[in-house]
């Protein structure tokens, strides 16, 4: 099979190059499977990420054939004789396949993926203790299950139009993963992601593509997740305009 | 991939040590039949904007005089006048079916005191509402109430 691979060495070069191997390739091979070979077997010098090779760390995300792919989970049978691959996407490109993703990073903090919680009192946490600490129900963990799945593969940010567009757009994944904590039932801090929500560069900058869910290899339908946040946003700033204290 | 992101997409808050190559987007990002639709639902705004023009014609022919106001009339009959109308009307249909269709099922809030109902349930809801305003706005137009 014919394998391009996209090269670039920031020491030497100033655009990515592409560079061609002729390898063999067994059946039951995923994409992941063919880099590998060349980087085992042919050419050393390849930079790639990976890690799990079971769809769970989502570190090796590519471009297959123009296509935002998990390379551990696609099969090298759906492809013909030769086959692209390239770096994610919309990331600058560290080395090689390898892309920088410090970018998603900065948005992602921005959404406080993480339980908040309001001051807590000695006595509420003695009466929560005695219940079981921040118990939750199945019911209550049905609610935010699927967007929790997210493994943060980035294939969303390469399937984005907008984020390819738009560099103040916070993107499908750090979106989702924030309305995640707004849908769980120990988390306080959903008017706080709310009004980030409602500022520039946010839910609101979605035109809904729907290409983030389309790609999606856990399909933790971000789309439905950044959809769900514009209207939750919306509630929230109504309530603020016509409840006491906005609702709180 | 040969097309060009914006320069600055996904780009740090701070700068690394090692210099990047630009994002780069697929050359062929547009060609995917399912972003063909999407680019479509976009561009029928266009159509809209010049319906909207029309409209704007017509009031202005109203305010001129029923002379004005006949000629707008007459001028509507013309077959690219009608065809024009036939395409803003597949444009509106096209983007409801997109929007309240395929959104509309996904916006549904979770969480609240309001079940989760199946896709075909909000889609049949919604898309029967739909049917209903638009018979009995023809109704009235046709002057069979009021």
């Amino acid at each position: 099979m014919r394998v391009e691979i996209t090269r670039f060495d920031p020491d030497k070069d100033e655009v990515p190059k592409t560079q061609e191997y002729e390898i063999p390739v067994q059946a039951d091979w995923k994409v992941l499977d063919a880099i590998n070979y060349i980087k085992d077997e042919v050419d050393s010098s390849i930079s790639h990420r990976w890690s799990c090779r079971m769809a769970v760390c989502g570190s090796c995300g590519m471009m297959v054939n123009g296509e935002p792919k998990l390379t551990c989970k696609t099969p090298l049978s759906a492809y013909s004789d030769s086959i692209k691959i390239e770096p994610l996407a919309n990331f600058p490109i560290v080395r090689d396949l390898v892309v920088d993703i410090d970018g998603f990073m900065d948005k992602f903090r921005r959404v406080k993926p993480w339980i908040v919680r309001a001051k807590e009192r000695a006595e509420d946490m003695e009466a929560l203790n005695e219940k079981g600490t921040y118990s939750q129900s199945p019911a209550e963990l049905v609610v935010f299950k699927q967007f929790s799945m997210c493994i943060n593969c980035l294939l969303c940010y390469s399937a984005c139009p907008v984020v390819a567009n738009e560099p103040e757009f916070m993107g499908p994944a750090a979106i989702a993963l924030g309305h995640r904590y707004n849908l769980d039932s120990r988390d306080q801090g959903d008017r706080e992601r709310n009004r980030i929500f409602r500022g520039a560069g946010t839910v609101f900058s979605c035109s809904f593509a729907n290409e983030c869910s389309e790609v999606c290899p856990k399909n933790v339908d971000p789309a439905a997740a950044v959809n769900q946040a514009k209207l939750g946003a919306v509630i929230d700033w109504a309530k603020g305009l016509v409840l006491p204290r906005g609702g709180a | 991939m040969a097309g060009a992101a914006h320069p600055e997409a996904m780009a740090p808050l701070k700068k690394g040590a090692t210099r990047t190559a630009p994002p780069q987007t697929p050359a062929s990002w547009w060609g995917a039949p399912r972003v063909r639709t999407y680019l479509l639902f976009g561009a029928t705004g266009i159509v809209y904007l010049l319906a909207g023009g029309v409209v704007w014609h017509l009031a202005w022919a109203l305010g001129k005089g029923p002379d004005a106001w006949a000629t707008a009339l007459r001028g509507l009959s013309n077959p690219l006048y009608i065809l024009f109308h036939l395409v803003t009307l597949v444009s509106l249909i096209f983007v409801g079916v997109r929007a309240f269709g395929t959104m509309m099922p996904k916006m549904q809030p979770r969480g609240g005191p309001l079940p989760v109902l199946a896709p075909g349930v909000v889609k049949a809801v919604i898309f029967g509402a739909w049917a209903a305003i638009t018979c009995l706005l023809a109704t009235i137009l046709a002057g069979g109430i009021f």
